[in-house]
């Protein structure tokens, strides 16, 4: 299928519908990518802050990932290698189904290994694997303010954003330590980037959140239903929420072994088995496509990963224990 | 089974052909036939889907078995790729022929009530005759004939209600002058995000396209007690409207054609907000002819207004919830894996039940 190019003139004959070919390049029509390119400049310059933009409607469900997928769209170009994980999985119906419509639209290459990969859509997954600064982590968003547990009101939560205002954020973090010794916050854990804005890094889960600090890689969010983008430049300082002397935790997979890989100390999915108990697999697809290749062409293996082998975090200090996991709870008698 | 949410493109493929296998095959024909035998469904598909195409609804209501978000969300899918290639003139009284045209307020207003196409006061009952191929009977009186080809037209430019209730100095005047309108500067909710305080346009137009269910329990929330306004419907009118625009080169007033509408108006007296002695107005106005929209939109309209923090009386809380597209594909989402981010709160769980077991002992 032949695409045409953005056009530069706004003239009628433009503008229209050219009859021969079905959609024009990326689906969107081209106003919409212009002003998406340009709340994307907005949101590189501003780190954290949540642009509001002009979200379209796309041919499939709002909170499918409508949101990384204008990004994608917007972004992605012939030369693009682009993959598309869904819970750390590349071949899950809805990330095969995004995969899919993102190729048909742009004729970009497609791949499931991430060091392959320019562009990488994720609905709630970081890959495994070190990003480098030539690409670009597009994070779908099912809800981008990270304050509305603690304000429903969406004007009220912008003008806290304004005046930094974040104490009934601190509140229930102590909150949720008096209660239960520890952050109960699952997966979305807000960070607070470069100092400034508290964000929602999406639902990651917290093992991905630190991956987000000093990344060599941009990273763009995009909540299409919520009709919000906000980006992490390269090397933005992304702090995940927490005390002095009550550290974030990580989720303890660290006794957890990888049937297929007999790996650790990777974000592994539990999967209960009928005779009780559980077993457990890397979620991350791509990483075990890479480690069950290995040989073939070490040339398409490179790269480090965020957590070594035994488990250390690759910025050394940045996650830190508590003294003892049996601190006392904040729960008397 | 959890491997069915895997599989590639060969699953949902063969998930697709699954759907369409308990679709029977429906031909051009069909097609116009639904969008001719069912004009008020394919009404409520244009006005939900901000798109005025009686043919694309019918085939988008085909494509998708009935199934009304999903035709709501094809259409507007279709929408995305059209690029906006200007804005048309403000349908006026003088553009517009009305078919029906109603006031409660008033035994008669100017103009005359016209009762125009409508269910109110039919019997509902099952005409099972239709089953047997028989036409049914609509008028069992043999005094009353009904000839359909003896309506009497409408009179062209109907006033409005509101313009007598402004003589009588019950609404602030307009200004004489003629306000300039730069149409290109109207906000537009379809290519900007909605924002709490919204322009009262991305109001109207939020209300336009609301999903018809959810504007009429928003509304009746309000009107069965909750809300703290008691209005009056100072004027319900359907419509044949012209869709008039400027030529791009020689900026000649163009006739692009007539689209189905319908406005409500509503009317109160001594809400809260009310100042002056002045009455106060809720609007709304849809594509086709969906009079309950309209309705129960014009009351959220006005109740919008009130500082009481009833659901029904908050922007943020009728806006964002009554937009069809986004509450269904928020909803059908949670049918996509959360495994990992339920892990992630299991692993809390675990950690608190581990320390509370600690504590114990």
């Amino acid at each position: 299928m032949q695409f045409k190019q953005n056009m530069p003139q706004n003239t009628l004959s433009n503008l229209s519908q050219d009859h021969e070919q079905e959609f024009s390049y990326g689906f969107l029509d081209v106003h919409a990518k212009k002003e998406i390119r340009r709340k994307l400049l907005k949101a590189v310059a501003i780190p954290g802050y949540q642009v509001p933009f002009g979200s379209r409607e796309m041919p499939i469900a709002r909170g499918w990932g409508t949101g990384g997928l204008q990004v994608s769209l917007t972004l992605t170009g012939g030369e693009d290698v682009l993959k598309v994980i869904d819970q750390g999985a590349d071949d899950s119906v809805n990330a095969s189904n995004l995969r899919r419509f993102i190729s048909r639209m742009t004729g970009c290459k497609t791949t499931k290994l991430t060091c392959e990969a320019s562009i990488i859509q994720s609905r709630h997954r970081i890959p495994e694997e070190l990003l480098r600064s030539d690409q670009i982590l597009v994070l779908q968003v099912p809800d981008p303010e990270p304050l509305r547990s603690i304000e429903f009101n969406t004007s009220t939560a912008m003008e806290m954003h304004g005046y930094k205002d974040y104490g009934l954020m601190w509140l229930k973090l102590y909150e949720q330590l008096v209660r239960y010794g520890s952050f109960i916050q699952g997966a979305s854990y807000p960070v607070l980037v470069h100092g400034r804005y508290i964000m929602s890094p999406s639902p990651i889960p917290r093992w991905d959140t630190p991956k987000m600090h000093q990344s060599e890689n941009l990273t763009i969010l995009c909540a299409g239903r919520e009709k919000r983008i906000y980006a992490l430049p390269p090397h933005t300082d992304v702090k995940p929420l927490e005390f002095e002397d009550k550290f974030f935790q990580v989720e303890d997979h660290a006794d957890w072994q990888c049937r297929i890989t007999q790996l650790k100390n990777k974000f592994m999915n539990e999967i209960p088995v009928e005779s009780g108990g559980s077993d457990f697999e890397i979620s991350d697809t791509g990483f075990i496509t890479r480690v069950q290749n290995k040989g073939d062409d070490p040339s398409r293996h490179e790269g480090e990963c965020y957590y070594s082998e035994t488990g250390e975090f690759y910025i050394p200090g940045f996650i830190r224990q508590n003294k003892a996991e049996s601190i006392q709870s904040g729960i008397k008698d | 089974m959890y491997i069915a949410a895997k599989g590639d493109e060969d699953a949902i493929v063969r998930a697709e052909s699954l759907f369409n296998r308990w679709l029977e095959e429906s031909d051009p024909a069909f097609i116009e036939k639904i969008s001719k035998s069912l004009p008020y469904l394919v009404d409520r598909v244009m006005g939900e889907a901000s798109l005025y195409s009686p043919e694309l609804a019918a085939l988008a209501i085909v494509q998708t078995g009935g199934d009304l978000s999903e035709t709501v969300l094809l259409l507007r899918a279709y929408r995305t790729t059209l690029p906006r290639l200007g804005y048309t003139l403000p349908v006026t009284e003088e553009r517009q022929s009305v078919v029906r045209r109603i006031s409660a307020a008033f035994k008669d207003i100017p103009g005359g009530q016209i009762l125009g196409p409508t269910l109110d006061y039919s019997h509902r009952l099952l005409e099972l005759e239709r089953l047997d191929g028989e036409l049914p009977v609509l008028n069992t009186d043999a005094n009353i004939k009904v000839d359909p080809s003896d309506f009497d037209p409408c009179p062209d430019k109907l006033p409005f209600v509101t313009q007598w209730e402004r003589e009588q100095g019950w609404l602030p005047e307009l200004s004489d002058e003629k306000e300039e309108v730069d149409f290109d500067q109207v906000p537009d909710l379809t290519v900007e995000p909605l924002k709490i305080p919204a322009p009262r346009a991305h109001r109207l137009q939020s209300l336009a396209r609301g999903d018809t269910g959810g504007i009429l329990t928003l509304g009746y929330s309000n009107m069965r007690g909750y809300g703290a306004i008691h209005p009056t419907v100072n004027e319900l009118r359907l419509s044949h409207a012209s869709i008039i625009a400027n030529h791009p080169d020689t900026g000649d007033e163009i006739d692009l054609g007539k689209i189905r509408m319908s406005q409500a108006e509503v009317a109160s007296t001594f809400s809260e907000k009310q100042k002056n002695n002045h009455l106060d107005l809720g609007y709304c106005a849809t594509f086709g002819w969906n009079e309950i929209k309209v309705i129960a939109g014009s009351m959220l309209d006005m109740a919008m207004n009130l500082p009481q923090p009833h659901p029904s009386q908050t922007e943020e809380y009728v806006l964002y919830h009554t937009e069809n597209v986004e509450a269904s594909g928020f909803c059908i989402h949670y049918k996509l894996p959360h495994y990992v981010t339920f892990n992630s709160t299991v692993d809390n769980l675990r950690r608190v039940s581990k320390k509370t077991e600690n504590n114990a002992i």
